[in-house]
């Protein structure tokens, strides 16, 4: 079942509605955002040379940090009187980025989410505990809004507070939750550590989660626990937040809604369009946002695309679950490495959580690569043999899905922080 | 007669100060350390340790972030004379049970060899033992 028509409409079709929402949106821009006058004038490009869809590759790309050279709305498209809504990053790595929100705005992005909300079965009769974070960033507000429309019962736990949010879980029964991965993980931890039973205490079977690279065992793995179907869904605040993207019932692949963010892949060294299926960087540009449209952003996001109609009927393309950050992507000894690499092997060995810390270094010339890996407290054993070829075995997997040589450190239960937002899996301690 | 012995295993990183704040937990929880086994690796080590008290330094470990679990262990009391520990090795192995690992430490004029077998051969261990005669220690022996 889909939500809205646009999901399942023929290439052409689909392609005449991008064609001529794009060429909208370069006007609006052109004409209503001095950054991206000055940008395509200095390109040689105006909006009247973008004919064919191909032609946006003609366009120059926007960058994160063009929003915070325009800090705090020099990229809005309309006047604050339209704006009815305002996020930001929290601007740890320098000026905070700020996203507007138009009323239509908040419309499309409803509508993305009631799509995503569709894929994953959730209908107005089910409970929602949402565990994202309310405030400036999107996920928390993101879903709210969604589900109210869509009139699903919406429990606002927010993140953190662990066991307050159990006890909601269990007492109101909620049906879906809504979590970055690792505090789904966090929060069955402490469940089972504060004797539930989670099968037979929690009525959940959807969970939406996002916000992070997640490895497919990670993601196996919260389903398992939870006993839940796990749907991932894609977003950042600067296309407008969590909806972008999401998986159906029928594949990992998530349907990316492009009649609303046309979506390209492009080598993230020298910009150049790549073909489907080839993994690279995803640069999206807004087709009907009217707060901050944005042209060809790049998102930093690796991936690839397909445009195969999924067997559930929708014609929109999909891209695989984000495979690394090109800005988190470490080059070690010359060999790319991503987290979500290491956290696939790592969700393979028994013994162990999925807490771990990535630290890269050098030693003397040469990059060093260490991960602190958590044994497992249920599981530890007392035996230095045991853990030793655990260790072994570790390195071993490592070395043969990444090939490198990866230096495991063996830690301590409960040993590394735990995160309630965003977790923070490397630290590159190499001079820059 | 009990001839359980609670021993506490904790795992530690291979870093300067971890023995010490072990040791300090129980020092400053009144704790009494029987007997104690460092096995170690070059990243890590595993603490074996018979204490006067384990539920209590148990908890007070846990409450410190130490990471603590229990293994079921017997000691055997051994005479300082030639043979006894094979005396004792023997007779476990003649019932075919599989000693994990033994530890040895001494009282004033006694030794005590701390035996880790599996866990459901553990009552087959005790009755071999004693149908050689061999003492093996009550586990009150340390809780004092």
């Amino acid at each position: 079942m889909t939500f809205s028509k646009n999901e399942s409409l023929s290439r052409d079709e689909l392609q005449a509605w991008q064609l001529k929402h794009l060429k909208e949106t370069l006007l609006r821009v052109y004409h209503l955002v001095p950054f991206y006058k000055k940008k395509f004038d200095e390109h040689g490009v105006l909006p009247e040379d973008i004919k064919t869809l191909e032609d946006i590759a003609k366009l120059p790309f926007t960058k994160k940090h063009d929003l915070r050279d325009n800090y705090p709305f020099g990229m809005f498209s309309v006047d604050m009187d339209q704006i009815v809504r305002i996020h930001s990053s929290s601007g740890t790595t320098g000026k905070p980025t700020v996203v507007g929100y138009t009323e239509h705005d908040m419309d499309i992005w409803a509508e993305v989410m009631g799509r995503a909300f569709t894929m994953g079965g959730v209908t107005c009769q089910d409970i929602m505990q949402n565990s994202h974070g309310y405030g400036l960033f999107t996920g928390g507000l993101g879903f709210h809004n969604a589900a109210e429309r869509m009139k699903i019962a919406i429990i606002p736990s927010s993140t953190g507070f662990t066991s307050r949010q159990l006890l909601l879980l269990k007492d109101f029964g909620a049906t879906v939750l809504t979590a970055t991965p690792s505090f789904a993980l966090h929060m069955a931890e402490v469940a089972k550590a504060e004797g539930y039973d989670i099968a037979k205490d929690f009525k959940l079977r959807v969970g939406f989660f996002g916000a992070e690279p997640t490895s497919e065992g990670l993601k196996n793995e919260i389903a398992h626990i939870w006993g839940i179907d796990y749907h991932e869904i894609y977003g950042l605040s600067e296309i407008i937040g969590p909806g972008v993207a999401c998986n159906c019932k029928h594949s990992n692949l998530l349907h990316i809604h492009e009649d609303h963010f046309y979506p390209e892949i492009i080598n993230p060294e020298t910009g150049e369009v790549l073909p489907e299926g080839t993994r690279g960087e995803l640069v999206i540009t807004t087709l009907t946002k009217q707060g901050l449209p944005i042209i060809r952003y790049r998102t930093g996001d690796i991936t690839s695309l397909t445009r195969i109609p999924c067997r559930c009927g929708r014609t929109i393309g999909r891209i695989e679950s984000i495979v690394g950050r090109s800005d988190d992507m470490l080059l070690i000894n010359g060999v790319n490495v991503f987290p979500s690499q290491i956290e696939h092997v790592l969700s393979k060995q028994e013994g162990i959580t999925l807490n771990y810390q990535i630290i890269a270094d050098k030693k003397g010339y040469l990059d060093k690569l260490e991960i602190d890996v958590e044994l497992d407290e249920h599981l530890i054993s007392d035996d230095v043999s045991y853990l030793g070829n655990l260790k072994k075995e570790l390195q071993h997997s490592l070395l043969n899905n990444l090939y490198i040589n990866v230096e495991v450190k063996l830690v301590a239960p409960k040993s590394l922080q735990r995160s309630e937002g965003k977790a923070t899996r490397v630290l590159d301690k190499r001079p820059k | 007669m009990n001839y359980t012995i609670k021993q506490l295993s904790i795992f530690l990183e291979n870093k300067a100060g971890e023995l010490s704040e072990f040791t300090g937990v129980l020092s400053k929880n009144n704790i009494s350390i029987k007997s104690i086994l460092l096995a170690d690796s070059t990243d890590f080590g595993l603490i074996r340790t018979i204490v006067d008290n384990p539920e209590k330094a148990k908890t007070v470990l846990e409450d410190e972030g130490f990471s603590v679990r229990f293994t079921d262990v017997f000691g055997v009391k051994i005479e300082d004379v030639v043979g006894s520990f094979d005396k004792a090795v023997r007779a476990l192995s003649k019932a075919g049970i599989n000693i994990l690992y033994t530890y040895s430490f001494y009282e004033a004029n006694t030794g005590i060899f701390i035996f880790s077998v599996d866990k459901d051969r553990f009552d087959d261990a005790i009755a071999a033992l004693q149908a050689q005669n061999i003492e093996i220690v009550q586990a009150k022996h340390f809780y004092m």
